[in-house]
């Protein structure tokens, strides 16, 4: 009994000694926090893509000071206790700066960690406003808010004139905080929002909310969360012969929503970050992608390159590499970075992150509206 | 015989393809925006024939392999000792108890802070898994909503800490006080129901306090959860590098010690692991009280149990409102180390992973309990690359169980005569 | 007029869902009649039907076949087989080594099956959202003009005669058969059953066969007209069948599907009138107000403690 606990205890001990072991000297370690496992691992798979790419590049440069960079992957599974687990892992390993996580739930816990013990992080994906309003000296991010996403979407509705508009969203983070932000917009416009109302995630059956929507008689549904289950309610309302036009968060925008919801899923509106692997100065880094086999066109995976490489940059910017210092440096500076201009403002939020309306097609295609 | 065997033997093969073939050979994959089909790999394939031949060979001779296994001389080198005297067993195992507690108390000192955490983590799911141990393991009575009255606990903690700015210390107590609350009130209607039922509404009241937290958004936040909740300090002092509340001052600089987030970490683990050994000996004590005892008269026979004049209410009652408590607790912990909480923690599949813990452990026994808690927490932990395989496995260990050794890792054992048997 | 018309909608909405319910709550039902313990493991063996089905039609469809009748008979046929197989091997695994025991053992196993069938799918399938066609297309529509339109669609009609049709054949089966004749002395004595000669084992085998075929059919039926599967949405529908069952008085197939249909209209009110969030929070309520006034269900007879 008390042998097994103590050779468990050793075990456990060992092996995190073991890695923490394969320190050099002359190196800067970066922590990778995201899901490989669980049910988002896909787009986990995007943000350690895009991170690895830029650590690869950037060493390939010369590295940082001299010194190369080294990433330290970790699994969070997207689950907040994890998350926590794992943040203490990385600060075991002396790691002094974070690109992670991906889920605002897993990040938030995370951040309180980092922020005590004095560890810089940039999470390249969670949108959730509180993560940078809590006055944090050490947390960052390179990609927009729900704060920012909701009222472009909403700005756009605005503009087509609707009567009456309908939003929906599946009580998570994510989609009730963007939902929230579309809602507010459109009342200080003026539109009237006949329905505000929540679903459950991993339901099926939405034929009582479709038949709502009907009776309602809206001509704009926005709903905020992901694809899932937008999905089905379009391809039920096309059933039940609701007219209305719907729109989405990018969480909707990727091709699993048309083998849902099929020929229903046409002139679905979806707002996006702009596709920046489409632009002109970012062909050389895209084929480099092509290169690995990986595809650089999914939402975190140029957002994770950035992060890597704002640490890089405030590094080289602050000519030290203490955490504080290279805060400072990213908050001072502006930096050109794959998603354009970056410019922080204090919270640690980018001064502006540009999202577009999109019009997606039934083969899964999307242009832009304007 | 031997044909029907073989009859036998060839269904129970073709069934094996049957189930596996469709599910692990075909996938279904999206291809574009049409979802289309694709053959698994060969390996996939092979193993599925695999499995039905073993199937078909492990029924056609099933009579001489059971047989054959029975007559090996006993894996177990213990299985035919003589029980150690209750006086010496007592003995030992009060030796190794206080040896355990006072390696855990010095362990976190030498190892890393990843697994101190780690280790916190598992003294919680330890206090979990003693507290629902009452519940199903004593009491007999299957509780699927225990995740319900860990919600509460830490719900309890974040909400007083966010409005009212109370303590971690005084938040234990009344965390785990409104936890008993909730299983008392709840306990009161449902008790009369008879087992399954009493799962199924047990489960429900799981679900839907979950649901109300994610919907009540005004108080509770809803999905976005309740952060910044704090750590519990000593005696005022707190353990972050900079003071967070008015008043308090922080442990590095009043020892005049660099800071670091070791000390936070161990601080919480201790805090844990006081109030793991807490339960783990109240528990104790309520099980060799009359309490205790009319638990398990209780679970074991009901009819003979009331006969003799047990309040079945009064016992059932008892025993699922310590179970809450104990649940409140360890929900207050948790929000502490976590320092935000959401609804998302509190889902369905965490009381199947505590009960896997009580049922893996042995049902009544603290020791296997304890013990199943640290290996489904810290496995999965050391085999990342299994992490996906972990559910499957869980699921699979516990039919096992049921069907092997249902009385768990380390059943409970009890003082008893056994009669020699008349020749 | 409008809102009669509303209220007509929702409520054929519910009843829809509702004997969807009603098909899945047999399978709970008919074993709990039987060997007196909750299958937990029935939603996974009703996900695993659909999943089955929608694998049959995909892979009709790379062979170019597209005549719709071939295609349902054949997909259906396909999950029917495929789960009454689960069904059986579930039971023999699972269920029959712990037969007898204490009542909280068999319903542990039934859950750690519940678990091992939702990843083994997870793990064979992956965890994404997968659409499923919609074969059958187009509604009924009443109403004219600028108000609101009732609607109901073919896929609606073709649930609720397919339930009705299933629950007739069953209730023809268990009284006039001679397997069904055998269930119902099972369910009343097993031990005496077996003594008067009927192989009980056989008996249980049945039943969770065909169980596990009525939830395939469900899950076929269901697949079609919500648009998707994933591994996850056995557990949640299990739940609510069970709830229906439960509802009903478990045990009784008629209790099932009066159940069934009170849990959909319930449901589909509480997201019509109320707010959808509070749609689970209203199902398990009126279980748990159910079972506290009626501790047996609505049509369960009312059981007598052994000694």
């Amino acid at each position: 009994m008390k042998m097994s606990v103590k050779k468990l205890a050793t075990a456990v001990g060992a092996s995190v000694a073991l890695m923490a072991a394969g320190q050099a000297a002359a190196e800067i370690r970066i922590g990778i926090a995201g899901p490989m496992t669980g049910p988002v691992a896909q787009y986990g798979d995007m943000q350690f893509s895009g991170a690895r790419m830029a650590i690869e590049r950037i060493n390939a440069a010369g590295g940082v000071m001299g010194e190369q960079l080294v990433g330290v992957e970790v699994d969070d599974v997207c689950d907040p206790k994890q998350a926590v687990t794992v943040a203490n892992r990385l600060v075991n390993q002396g790691v002094q700066y974070v690109v992670g996580h991906l889920c605002s739930s897993s990040t938030q816990p995370a951040s309180d960690i980092y922020e005590d013990e004095g560890i810089l992080m940039i999470t390249p994906a969670s949108t959730s406003p509180e993560i940078t309003q809590r006055g944090y000296e050490l947390v960052f991010r390179t990609i927009g808010l729900d704060s920012m996403q909701g009222p472009v979407a909403g700005e756009y509705i605005v503009s087509q004139n609707p009567n009456k508009v309908a939003v929906i969203h599946d009580k998570q983070q994510y989609g009730e905080g963007i939902a929230t932000a579309v809602r507010d917009t459109l009342r200080n416009a003026g539109v009237e929002v006949a329905m505000f109302e929540g679903i459950t995630a991993g339901d099926k059956d939405f034929s009582s909310l479709v038949t709502k929507i009907k009776q309602a008689n809206v001509d704009f549904v926005y709903y905020g969360g992901y694809h899932p289950e937008l999905g089905l309610i379009l391809r039920q309302a096309r059933q039940a012969d609701v007219n209305a036009k719907f729109m989405g968060p990018e969480g909707v925008g990727n091709k699993d929503i048309n083998t849902i919801a099929g020929e229903a899923a046409e002139g679905l509106l979806v707002t996006l970050p702009p596709s920046f692997d489409e632009k002109e100065e970012n062909q050389d880094l895209v084929a480099a992608f092509a290169d690995k086999g990986e595809d650089p066109s999914g939402p975190f995976v140029l957002t994770s390159y950035t992060a890597v490489q704002l640490v890089a940059d405030g590094i080289e910017q602050a000519g030290t590499k203490d955490p504080f210092e290279v805060a400072k440096a990213l908050r001072s500076g502006t930096f050109e970075t794959p998603i354009g201009t970056v410019q922080y403002n204090q919270a640690g939020d980018m001064e502006s992150f540009e999202f577009v309306v999109y019009e997606w097609h039934s083969d899964g295609s999307k242009t832009p509206v304007n | 015989m031997a044909a029907h065997n073989f009859k036998h033997a060839l269904f129970c093969a073709v069934v094996t393809m049957v189930i596996a073939f469709p599910i692990l050979g075909l996938n279904l994959v999206a291809r574009g925006t049409r979802v289309g089909l694709e053959g698994a790999d060969a390996s996939t394939i092979i193993s599925v024939f695999v499995a039905a031949a073993i199937v078909f060979f492990f029924q056609l001779y099933r009579d001489t392999i059971m047989g054959n296994l029975g007559k090996l001389p006993a894996l177990n080198p213990l299985a035919g000792r003589e029980p150690m005297p209750q006086a010496k067993r007592v003995k030992l195992e009060s030796w190794a108890l206080t040896g355990i507690i006072v390696l855990a108390l010095f362990w976190p000192f030498f190892v890393s802070r990843g697994s101190v955490d780690l280790a916190t983590l598992v003294l919680i799911y330890v206090m979990l898994a003693l507290g629902l141990n009452v519940v199903v393991g004593l009491a007999g009575l299957l509780d699927l909503g225990y995740v319900a009255f860990y919600a509460v606990g830490a719900y309890t903690f974040a909400l007083l800490s966010q409005y009212m700015g109370i303590s971690f210390w005084m938040a234990l107590p009344i965390g785990a006080l409104l936890a008993a609350l909730f299983g008392l009130v709840l306990g009161f209607p449902v008790l009369r129901l008879r087992g399954d039922y009493l799962a199924i509404v047990t489960l429900g009241f799981g679900e839907i306090i979950r649901i109300l937290l994610n919907n009540w958004t005004s108080i509770t936040g809803g999905p976005n959860g309740i952060g910044g909740i704090p750590e519990p300090t000593l005696f005022g002092m707190e353990f972050g590098r900079r003071v967070k509340e008015e008043g308090n001052t922080s442990f590095h600089e009043t020892f005049g010690i660099a800071y670091s987030g070791e000390h936070k970490v161990i601080f919480l683990y201790l805090i844990a692991l006081v109030l793991a050994v807490i339960t783990a000996l109240v528990i104790r004590r309520l099980m060799r009280m009359p309490v205790g005892r009319a638990w398990e008269a209780l679970r074991e026979d009901e009819i003979a149990a009331r006969s003799l004049g047990l309040s079945r209410t009064a016992v059932k009652l008892s025993a699922f409102t310590i179970g809450a408590f104990f649940a409140g607790f360890a929900g207050t912990v948790f929000a502490s180390k976590q320092g935000f909480i959401s609804p998302e923690s509190f889902v369905f599949l965490e009381s199947a992973i505590i009960l896997a813990i009580v049922v893996l452990g042995g049902m009544g026994s603290q020791i296997g309990v304890i013990l199943a808690a640290i290996a489904v927490t810290i496995l999965p932990e050391l085999a990342r690359e299994f992490a996906d395989y972990r559910m499957l496995v869980f699921g699979a260990a516990m039919v096992l169980m049921m069907v092997w050794r249902p009385q768990g890792l380390m059943p409970m054992r009890r003082i008893h005569i056994e009669l020699k048997r008349q020749e | 007029m409008q809102d009669l018309l509303y209220f007509s909608q929702q409520l054929i909405n519910g009843l829809t869902i509702g004997s969807t319910y009603a098909l899945i709550a047999i399978g709970y039902t008919m074993v709990y009649g039987i060997i007196g313990m909750i299958n937990f493991a029935h939603g996974e063996i009703y996900m695993i039907g659909a999943y089955t089905a929608l694998i049959a039609i995909t892979g009709l469809a790379t062979l170019g076949i597209a005549w719709l009748p071939l295609v349902l008979i054949v997909a259906l046929i396909c999950a029917m087989i495929v789960s009454s197989s689960m069904g059986w091997a579930v039971e023999r695994v699972a269920y029959r080594p712990v037969r007898g025991r204490h009542r909280l053992i068999p319903l542990i196993s039934a859950i750690g099956m519940s678990i091992f069938l939702q990843n083994y799918v997870h793990l064979a399938q992956g965890s994404r959202n997968v659409g499923f066609p919609a074969l059958i297309d187009g509604s009924f529509r009443f109403g004219t003009g600028e108000g609101f339109q009732l609607s109901i669609s073919y896929m609606q009609i073709t649930i609720f005669i397919t339930t009705l049709v299933c629950m007739t054949i069953l209730s023809l089966f268990i009284s006039r058969s001679r397997i069904g004749r055998a269930c119902r002395a099972v369910s009343q004595d097993l031990g005496m059953a077996n003594l008067l000669g009927i192989d009980t084992n056989r008996i249980i085998s049945a039943t969770f066969v065909i169980g596990a075929a009525l939830a395939a059919v469900a899950g076929l039926l269901l697949g079609m007209y919500y648009g998707s599967v994933d591994p996850l949405f056995g557990f949640i529908a299990g739940l609510k069948a069970f709830t229906a069952a439960v509802l009903g008085g478990i045990g009784s197939i008629p209790g099932a599907m009066l159940g069934g249909l009170i849990l959909g209209v319930a449901e589909s009110m509480t997201s019509g009138y109320l707010s959808g969030e509070y749609k689970d929070v209203v199902s398990f309520s009126l279980l748990i107000l159910i079972l506290l006034f009626k501790p047996t269900g609505l049509l369960g007879k009312p059981e007598v403690e052994k000694i």
